[in-house]
């Protein structure tokens, strides 16, 4: 089978394309028309994207159009396929947090409680985190010492593990120290992180090392190389960071699921699903609950999103 | 190390370390080097720097020890013992803890649930290639230049006018009373308005909203949109099903009925074409031997339960008029033979042809790529599959009891899944799959762009040459990940909206594995669960870095 033809395809090669028409001749009129054409087309095109993306996007808004529509009716219209309420019930949102009042259709839950302590718990973890997160960060990344990358390996690959894995004796460890129930037991098992010291150390292996090299010149100990050097270059790392473990401990439930007990500690996730279990019938509260707390979630990212597109591509590295 | 997502292939393996090299080529002989060889003062300096290194890690790795390595330990121990709340934890019956050895693990295996729970999680993670494709769409939508200059100007007056048109559309058919148009013709504007103004960051913050918001508040609120018959959901889609009803009724029940064929003509081709393919592939000496099984035996799972699809109960739910008759015994039949054949046809085409590669191929070249196609064959052809009954069935459905009704959704045993899957769906659509994508979208050659032109290639061609060939690292990663996430996950969902149900529908590893550990206090055998997970996730992880590096080199 060696004398394959070669004909049709050098025979295709040859023939004038009638993409681009590069024999043809080129008059002032050709040129304006493919220009006209070629405006309409980038026009239509750019309003089907529009129209395409707006489509999507509708159907991403959706739900939360419902969501905050429905938190605003009356107790009688909740059933009613009308999306609009007959008439704004702003104080939906202060019967939310009312769990005294006498009208079991207005009764809330303790919900300031929850959003307080959700806020309290958020933000000692993130802080703590943070902290622990870079100092192993900037002992991994700037720091030389035998047997540092066996111990990194040792780091990553627990990153490995289903978390499910650590629960259970997790628990058993916290029955043991007498945390369950506590705020303590939420914050500290959280305030330690492989994800962190990991996206970290990938943020500081972008500084140049001839910075510490210049610094250890000048005699800057290495307390001052950490504080004064690394920790200001790499502030976006720790911005994303911060962002990711406090969305992610403002939205955590398991743990805060298996620890807390008492009412009045309840977290957020877990305040709102108590209030689904108890008063679920009353949609209206539940939505206007729930549209309190996705709220601050929508505002936070709309503003800080350049931080978390960055983390999250960068995160992707870790394979 | 780089920012730059393409100089660090996702789904390498070796990448968290491949960026130091560069940095410290200097210092790192030292260590390797004999002690005694160092002078007094670098072995001094090497002291201090352990020092330091170790007093910066002290607080992590404190941390570390208590609450990821010492809870290790306690948990592979735990698998293998009977430690159970109620017997273990209870002061007044402190029994001594036993060593069972492997009893945890067997009876997992022998326990039916079990088996059900996996194939729940599984069946989760078929919603996984749609999601992908969405999150693949939209990057590319997002991808394209927005800020057109002057255009800007004509797109709005443009949109507009489509806007105003479709509102008038909308109030003219009368869709539910004219507040429901006038909402969605004022959030389209809105969303338009913004997008022309702002570009792509808005329509991009707007994707990635359900993700980002995911939890417990969005799962409370899908939970309410699926309330049956009166939640909204159902009031969107009982018009539709009315007018599906009518046309079917209106039609003869043969002509709906021959739906069925088609769809099993259409599965029956798919598996010719995918398994044609494979076999060029091989062929071309792009995937070795194992690639070309393993991806042909996924072909073949759909085939293989297409006995159990016909046995389920969706079909056989009216023993009156018993709609699960002989021709859907023949479909499968009818499917299995001709799958055989084709089988047996591109067999032989296989061991007849001529090719000159195949001897100096290793036999798990090109797994992933093999992989990857197959299993969106499988999809396709599951699809088909699924709707082929449904269109034997509508006949009987729309014109017995009260016709064609919307189902309890999340209270339905066949709807709870595909409902939660729906709800995925819209969450992930916008998530940091989309994030990644766009990410290597960016940094596909422009050149291949431009090549492609001058060859005159469709916009179809540019995609499937270009386009996908350049992003095959970004999906290989992204479906490991979603594989190792997908094993693992499903428990918020099941815990706050359906508790599992209805009939165990719904519980997915991780919810069995909370349900024995803190419910029922079994920790021994909660503990042999999440074990098996982990094999499960461990194997996905081995295939991702034996494969993961080749995949993308390629």
């Amino acid at each position: 089978m060696s004398n394959i033809d070669p004909g049709p395809r050098l025979e295709q090669a040859t023939q004038p394309s009638s993409v681009l028409p590069y024999g043809s001749e080129l008059t002032s009129a050709t040129v304006a028309e493919t220009r006209r054409g070629k405006f309409v087309r980038s026009l239509t095109s750019t309003g089907m994207l529009h129209l395409l993306l707006t489509g999507m996007s509708l159907l991403m808004v959706l739900p939360f159009t419902w969501m905050v529509l429905t938190s605003l009716k009356p107790a009688g219209e909740v059933n009613d396929p009308d999306w609009f309420p007959s008439s704004f019930q702003w104080r939906n949102y202060l019967d939310v947090g009312d769990k005294d009042n006498p009208d079991p259709q207005r009764r809330g839950v303790d919900f300031g409680r929850f959003y307080w302590n959700s806020l309290f718990v958020a933000a000692w973890v993130t802080f703590l985190q943070v902290t622990t997160s870079a100092m192993a960060a900037f002992s991994f990344s700037r720091l030389q010492w035998p047997g540092r990358d066996k111990i990194f390996l040792m780091y990553l690959s627990t990153m490995m593990l289903p978390g499910l894995v650590m629960m259970i004796p997790n628990f058993q460890i916290m029955i043991n120290l007498g945390w369950v129930n506590t705020f303590t037991g939420l914050i500290i098992p959280g305030a330690f992180s492989a994800f962190g010291t990991f996206l970290l150390r990938q943020f500081m292996l972008t500084i140049p090392s001839s910075i510490d090299e210049a610094a250890e010149i000048d005699g800057a100990s290495k307390f001052r190389l950490f504080w004064d050097i690394i920790l200001p270059l790499a502030r976006p790392g720790l911005i994303t960071l911060t962002i990711f473990t406090f969305m992610g401990n403002y939205n955590s439930f398991f743990w805060p699921l298996v620890m807390l007990r008492s009412e009045h500690k309840y977290t957020l996730p877990i305040g709102l699903m108590f209030f689904d279990s108890t008063r679920g019938q009353s949609t209206h509260l539940l939505m206007a609950a729930v549209t309190m707390s996705v709220i601050p979630m929508i505002i936070l990212f709309v503003f800080l999103q350049k931080y978390l597109v960055r983390g999250i591509q960068l995160g992707a590295v870790k394979g | 190390m780089t920012l730059d997502t393409s100089t660090n292939q996702p789904g390498d393996a070796q990448s968290p370390f491949s960026g130091q090299k560069p940095e410290f080529p200097v210092t790192r002989p030292d260590y390797t080097q004999d002690a005694q060889a160092l002078s007094k003062s670098a072995r001094k300096r090497q002291r201090k720097n352990l020092a330091y290194g170790l007093g910066f890690l002290a607080p992590n790795i404190l941390g570390f020890l208590a609450f990821t390595a010492i809870p290790l330990v306690i948990a592979m121990y735990m698998a293998f013992t009977n430690w159970d709340v109620g017997m273990h934890n209870n002061p007044e019956r402190r029994e001594p803890l036993r060593f069972v050895g492997l009893e945890n693990f067997i009876r997992l295996i022998q326990m039916p649930q079990f088996w059900q729970y996996l194939g729940n999680t599984l069946f989760f993670m078929m919603g996984m290639p749609f999601s992908i494709a969405g999150s693949l769409f939209a990057a590319i939508l997002l991808s394209k230049d927005l800020k057109g200059g002057s255009n800007r100007t004509w797109t709005i007056l443009i949109a507009g006018a489509v806007l105003v048109a479709s509102t008038l559309m909308l109030v003219a058919w009368g869709a539910s009373g004219t507040a429901m148009a006038m909402l969605i013709a004022g959030l389209t504007g809105m969303i338009l308005i913004g997008g022309t103004a702002g570009g792509t960051t808005v329509y991009r913050t707007l994707f990635y909203v359900p993700h980002f918001t995911a939890g417990v508040a969005t799962y409370l609120l899908w939970k309410k949109l699926f309330v049956p018959d009166t939640g909204p959901i159902a009031a969107a889609v009982q018009p539709v099903l009315t007018s599906i009803e009518g046309v079917v009724r209106a039609s003869p029940p043969a002509a709906v009925q021959s739906g069925f064929v088609i769809c099993m003509l259409l599965g029956a081709a798919l598996i010719f074409l995918g398994l044609g393919r494979l076999r060029r592939y091989w062929e071309d000496g792009e995937i070795g031997a194992a690639g070309v099984l393993l991806s042909a035996a996924l072909l073949m799972v759909p085939v293989a339960l297409v006995g159990r699809w016909y046995g389920f109960d969706l079909y056989a739910e009216d023993p009156a008029t018993g709609s699960r008759s002989m021709d859907l015994g023949w479909g499968s039949i009818w499917l299995l033979g001709s799958t055989a054949l084709i089988l047996v046809y591109h067999i032989l085409r296989a061991l007849r042809a001529d090719h000159e590669f195949v001897e100096k191929r290793q036999p798990w070249l090109g797994v992933g790529t093999g992989l990857m196609f197959a299993a969106t064959v499988m999809v396709a052809v599951f699809v088909m599959i699924g709707l082929g009954p449904v269109f034997h069935n509508l006949p009987t459905w729309a014109t017995t009891g009260d016709g064609l009704k919307t189902p309890a959704w999340l209270a339905d045993v066949h709807w709870a899944k595909p409902s939660l899957m729906i709800m995925g769906f819209w969450g992930a659509i916008g998530s940091n799959n989309m994030l990644l994508y766009l990410a290597a979208l960016t940094n596909v050659p422009q050149e291949l762009y431009e090549a492609a032109d001058i060859d005159g290639a469709s916009r179809f061609q540019r995609f499937w040459s270009v386009t996908w060939p350049q992003l095959a690292p970004t999906t290989f990663f992204v479906v490991v990940m979603g594989v190792i996430g997908g094993l693992q996950g499903g428990f918020e969902m099941a815990r706050v909206m359906t508790q599992g149900g209805p009939a165990g529908q719904t519980t997915t590893l991780a919810y069995f594995i909370y349900k024995e550990g803190f419910e029922t206090g079994r920790l021994g055998f909660s503990s042999a669960v999440a074990w098996t997970l982990f094999l499960m996730v461990f194997v996905v992880t081995l295939f991702n870095w034996k494969f993961g590096n080749k995949y993308v080199n390629d």
